[in-house]
């Protein structure tokens, strides 16, 4: 228990006190962040009845209160939750990310987006909004694109597409069995075929032209499969940036922005 | 770009001049090194008390440790270009860039901040996300397809700004507005935050790291470092720093909801109410 509420309990309180208590112990460690202002509304106190309770501790006021609360919360439990630490985790893999990427492959990739070829932009699920951002950015580049979400539609496509098309498909862990067929006679037509992924050993890539593969990992959370899109995102955003520089050299108007 | 200390409160304590001051400063970091404070004044045409003003709101006793400061945060090692040639050094170049805005946009998260979003997050009262429309709007929907895989129930996207407005006018429940604005002044949204305000509604925002409307109406607001692009009036301002702290709330928000006790899975389902629902 936390050493403040345990001393708290050992004072006579009136019942509003009581109540205040009672809902820092019970929203902890949420309630060791809340405002006072916000306390307030919550639990329609008044300031003034939050400032007593904790001068009856011995403290000067609510922030005080907050900060010996969070302190003895982190000593409790040790570093079992530290947000400082994820962040630095998932600096860590951004930066992975970015060192291994293959600036080459991104370069051409860049150009092919940005000669005059017909763009088919596949992404379904989680990935559908990576293709979309990809399709909304290449437009405002003026260079429109197709973009397509079902992946009937893309099995279709297959079909008629020729040599000149160019075909940008993002798959993050999906089941790449399932676009083998698509790939196969994309390849057969001689389709231009760009790959974006997390999955390093995915059988698409022998069909594909070019396969970029990021670090985005799979988390689980009561047995649903969560898998952000950092990582592909990031490629896109430098795929975006090289077809703006090839469009226009390197304009930036300010930094950081108005 | 060098990356100070730079958190919410500090760049909302800062005046219009001294936001100017400190853009001048990270964008001539390297020439404000050799300056005396006076030969600052002159370059950016404000007094020297300004800068003094200013150095003290970064946390700084004075100009000299400001520039002590600013001189270690230059020094430290940076990813030197893998190759000399020309398309290398500017591929480089946006790698860089989008490296050191990410990585300052991290810095300016505070758990404080991330407790605040939980707090809201486990009151399971509804979450309405605005979408105004273009590249903002995937960064929306992309918020609301992982509150979503984490279970989080009652998860609202609104896409017209009159749908909106009718229904921060007429919510009755406990509920959150998150807004997200590359500008941070984008007039629909601020109007948006303006009646979330005025109607009690807290609201998550994400907005660049500048001075803007809707931080200043924010309960809790995100700020990130981005470098804004335009191709005659379309923009295609980079939303990698947004991706990445919604990225890192979502994963954030996973580990604090492992770590807590079982008792506490995400409370009662939410019920709406139906004369809202109609709007």
């Amino acid at each position: 228990m936390i050493p403040t509420f345990e001393k708290a309990h050992r004072l006579t309180l009136t019942d509003t006190e009581k109540e205040l208590l009672n809902y820092f112990e019970n929203n902890l460690p949420s309630s060791a962040f809340i405002s006072l202002k916000e306390l307030g509304a919550k639990l329609y106190t008044s300031n003034a009845t939050v400032v007593r309770f904790c001068q009856k501790l011995g403290l000067r006021g609510y922030n005080e209160f907050k900060y010996q609360v969070r302190h003895e919360l982190e000593q409790l439990k040790g570093p079992a939750f530290s947000s400082n630490s994820l962040i630095s985790q998932s600096i860590a893999r951004f930066q992975d990310n970015l060192e291994t990427v293959n600036t080459a492959t991104l370069e051409a990739v860049a150009r092919m987006l940005a000669d005059e070829r017909p763009i088919y932009i596949y992404g379904s699920d989680l990935s559908s909004l990576a293709a979309r951002y990809l399709h909304t950015i290449l437009t405002m580049l003026d260079h429109p694109a197709i973009l397509v979400e079902w992946h009937r539609l893309l099995n279709g496509l297959t079909y008629e597409l020729g040599h000149d098309a160019l075909l940008f498909i993002i798959t993050a862990h999906g089941d790449a069995q399932r676009y083998l067929p698509a790939f196969q006679r994309a390849q057969e037509h001689d389709t231009c075929i760009v790959l974006l992924t997390c999955q390093q050993d995915s059988p698409l890539i022998p069909y594909s032209t070019y396969a970029i593969c990021t670090n985005d990992q799979d988390e689980e959370y009561r047995h649903v499969t969560i898998n952000g899109r950092l990582g592909i995102f990031t490629i896109i955003q430098i795929l975006v940036e090289l077809i703006a520089s090839i469009h226009q050299p390197m304009q930036v108007t300010a930094d950081p922005m108005p | 770009m060098i990356i100070l200390h730079l958190d919410d409160a500090v760049i909302k304590s800062l005046s219009g001049n001294e936001l100017n001051i400190l853009k001048f400063i990270c964008g001539h970091a390297q020439d404000v090194l050799d300056m005396s404070i006076h030969e600052l004044a002159r370059h950016v045409s404000y007094s020297t008390a300004t800068i003094l003003r200013l150095c003290k709101k970064l946390g700084y006793s004075g100009f000299a440790e400001f520039k002590y400061a600013l001189r270690q945060e230059l020094n430290k090692p940076r990813t030197a270009p893998k190759s000399v040639k020309d398309s290398a050094l500017s591929t480089q170049m946006i790698l860089d860039n989008l490296s050191s805005n990410t990585e300052g946009t991290a810095k300016l998260i505070q758990e404080e901040q991330l407790y605040q979003t939980f707090h809201y997050f486990d009151s399971n009262c509804p979450i309405y996300l605005w979408a105004p429309g273009g590249p903002t709007s995937i960064l929306t929907d992309y918020f609301e397809k992982l509150l979503f895989s984490i279970g989080r129930q009652n998860v609202y996207k609104v896409e017209a700004s009159k749908m909106g407005e009718h229904i921060l006018r007429t919510i009755h429940t406990e509920s959150i507005l998150v807004l997200i604005s590359v500008t941070g002044d984008f007039a629909p949204t601020v109007k948006l935050a303006k009646l979330a305000r005025m109607n009690g509604i807290p609201i998550i925002s994400i907005t660049p790291c500048t001075n803007n409307r809707i931080a200043e109406l924010a309960t809790v607001n995100f700020r990130f470092f981005t470098t804004q692009h335009e191709n005659m009036g379309a923009e295609f301002t980079s939303r990698l720093p947004i991706f990445f702290i919604i990225h890192l709330i979502i994963c954030t928000y996973l580990e604090y909801r492992q770590n807590l006790p079982p008792l506490a899975p995400f409370s009662t389902p939410w019920a709406p109410p139906q004369e809202k629902r109609n709007g």
